[in-house]
């Protein structure tokens, strides 16, 4: 009896663990090619849930393939040991187009599009490099997301002081980073920018150690590029505002987040479906492949988000919106 | 640099270290009345993370983080039924059933949060417990401040060590509880229900870093996202072996692997050129030295990971 038993949970586990691992749709058949139906699927180590870069990369998948009339599938939360096996489960149910919404995604995409030359990969953030006759990548400008959120930090910091908190010191971070820091010096020479990086995305208390830690040192308004880390250090700054007038902001991306944190002044948004849109256009006309999707200002894929007209001052926000025009119209780079 | 060793430095990286510390202090606890009782359960990761939902939701829900932390309490006894069920009750592999509720716990809080609040860009946030001051010890200059002005979670916390200690080695039950850990055999010849005191183990185990989960959704931060417990589960199990399984060693382990923490925290802040990696090895780097200095001289319970099979001789 015990040994039945013991094999039953053993199968059991075995069983959910398959079912994490694999995504629970039956293969579809092939119909016919007039009244085709696509169909994407996203592969993601972040939670979709995480209210930060999975839900913004999972929202757009479903915003992008409702306009297209795709059906959409995801798999998330996984390590990365199981990049390759998550992805490639999907190419052999059939599906037409991958979305994996990061950079480090790109080595696994790589080996699994070499394997699968009739399914579509389109990876958010790869680089330049990374297209091939089945890869595109989806690169919206990192340098024009750090412009825009340190043009509005170097306007109303009173401390001279500003924060910035990153997940992982990724390519994209680095350049949003110095993107902060340079046009905030633009608009204020005096400004100084701490920064730190909390080694996770979803360590929630570690980014409220490094708020409360850069608000110690004076940092007055804030930035960040780590999903749920960015949460904890809203609470953070909040927090430090009590209920009291609110003296430290802060900037947040990559949806326009405004209202959900007293503390949040604007948000640099990025259309993520928009440009994902562009790649579903380009498998159905059958032209996929070797081009990188460029999400900037210029294009509409970048935009400032909301202003806070109760925080940020009158003058500030004339200033804030020409520096914005300065930096789409390439004046500012 | 300069502001290194000024008082204000020291007061953060204490609050900061005391805030890092309780959630492990908690967990390590747990481990510990687990492992006295002869069981290694290293699925701690996997009942904080549904202790973190339970509380979470319940806090969010009632409006009151009490309720959080009870409903923490009562998830991580829950989910560690199953690992005593398994593994003292069937004798299965106590380290199998320990990864497995590592895999099974996360997901199944994943899946809870998400039917519930689905997926959106914006967080639901609970409201968290709020610090009570101690009267008259709050007074005391300097450290009054910092160390009796916290939420009541983290006065249980510390309370527990002392608690902890008095337990095991000055009452009978304590006596009783520490030889199933030790010598099952000949503590069942003795008259203790050994099958009985593992399963009350369990429940300890499960309560405590069920706590240790709850206390992240409902004292420290407002928000659950997946992962957050972010390997706490680990550390706390190795604070048990290096605090040598006693309360007052784990309490040290804990704290010094909350202000190693902190003190990288605040030094990737105040010197921005050098490369952060460097700073986030401090912990590590501190266990290793530590361990190499203390040594493991004392390899704890001697029935440790051992099923116990009443009927074999």
């Amino acid at each position: 009896m015990k040994k039945v038993f013991t094999m039953m949970v053993v199968l059991l586990l075995t069983l959910s663990m398959v079912a994490c691992a694999a995504p629970a749709a039956a293969p579809a058949a092939e119909p016919a090619a007039a009244d085709k139906v696509y169909k994407v699927a996203m592969v993601c180590d972040s939670s979709i849930s995480d209210g930060g870069w999975g839900a913004a990369c999972y929202n757009a998948m479903t915003t992008a393939a409702e306009a297209h009339g795709w059906e959409t599938m995801y798999t998330d939360s996984i390590e990365v040991a199981d990049y390759v096996s998550s992805i490639e489960s999907y190419c052999s149910l059939g599906y037409d187009m991958i979305f994996l919404p990061g950079n480090q995604y790109s080595d696994a995409t790589k080996e699994v599009a070499a394997n699968y030359p009739d399914v579509k990969f389109a990876v958010l953030n790869g680089n330049d490099q990374l297209p091939t006759e089945n890869i595109c990548s989806i690169l919206p400008n990192a340098d024009q997301i750090g412009y825009l959120a340190g043009g509005l930090a170097g306007l109303m910091t009173k401390t001279n002081v500003l924060g910035f908190i990153g997940g992982m010191e990724l390519d994209t971070t680095k350049a949003k980073l110095a993107g902060y820091e340079k046009a905030a010096k633009a608009m204020n020479p005096d400004v100084t920018v701490l920064s730190a990086y909390a080694g996770s995305f979803a360590d929630t208390a570690k980014g409220m150690e490094l708020a409360t830690s850069m608000i110690a040192e004076k940092a007055d308004v804030f930035f960040g590029d780590a999903s749920a880390v960015d949460s904890g250090a809203r609470q953070a700054i909040d927090n430090a505002n009590g209920t009291g007038e609110i003296n430290v902001f802060d900037i947040g991306q990559p949806a326009d987040i405004l209202g959900q944190n007293p503390c949040i002044i604007c948000s640099v948004v990025t259309d993520n479906a928009g440009m994902l849109g562009l790649c579903m256009d380009d498998v159905e006309a059958g032209t996929f492949g070797n081009k990188v999707v460029y999400g900037t200002l210029e294009n509409g894929c970048l935009s400032a988000g909301a202003i806070n007209t109760d925080l940020v001052p009158a003058e500030a926000q004339e200033a804030y919106l020409a520096f914005v025009e300065s930096v789409k119209s390439g004046e500012f780079k | 640099m300069e502001s290194l060793f000024t008082w204000n430095f020291a007061s953060e990286i204490v609050l900061s270290t005391f805030r890092m510390a309780t959630p492990l202090l908690l967990v390590a606890l747990a481990e510990l009345y687990s492992e006295r009782a002869g069981l290694v359960n290293i699925g701690l990761d996997g009942i904080m993370s549904f202790g973190a939902l339970a509380g979470f939701m319940v806090s969010y829900l009632t409006g009151n983080p009490f309720l959080g932390i009870l409903a923490g309490a009562l998830g991580g006894i829950l989910v560690n039924m199953v690992y005593a069920f398994c593994t003292v009750s069937l004798c299965a592999e106590q380290t199998v059933y320990g990864m497995a509720l590592n895999i099974f716990a996360p997901a199944i809080s994943a899946f809870i949060y998400r039917v519930y609040f689905g997926v959106s860009s914006t967080l639901a946030q609970a409201t968290l417990m709020k610090t009570i001051a101690i009267p008259v010890l709050k007074d005391i200059p300097l450290v009054g401040p910092l160390l009796f002005n916290q939420t009541p979670m983290v006065y249980f916390a510390y309370l527990m060590v002392p608690m902890t200690a008095l337990f095991f080695n000055r009452t009978k039950a304590g006596l009783s509880y520490k030889a199933v850990g030790e010598y099952p055999k000949a503590a069942e010849t003795l008259g203790i229900n050994v099958v009985r005191q593992k399963y009350i183990a369990c429940i300890i185990c499960g309560m405590l870093a069920g706590i240790g989960g709850a206390y992240l959704t409902t004292c420290y931060v407002n928000t659950y996202s997946d992962g957050i417990v972010a390997g706490r589960g680990f550390i706390a199990l190795s604070a048990v072996i290096f605090g040598h399984w006693t309360g007052s060693g784990v309490l040290m382990a804990c704290l010094l692997f909350g202000f190693c923490d902190a003190l990288q925290l605040k030094l990737q802040i105040i010197s921005k050129d050098t490369p952060y990696q460097l700073f986030q090895m401090i912990p590590y780097v501190c266990t290793l030295v530590a361990l190499a200095i203390m040594g493991a001289k004392k390899a704890g319970p001697k029935a440790k990971g051992k099923p116990y099979l009443r009927e074999e001789r």
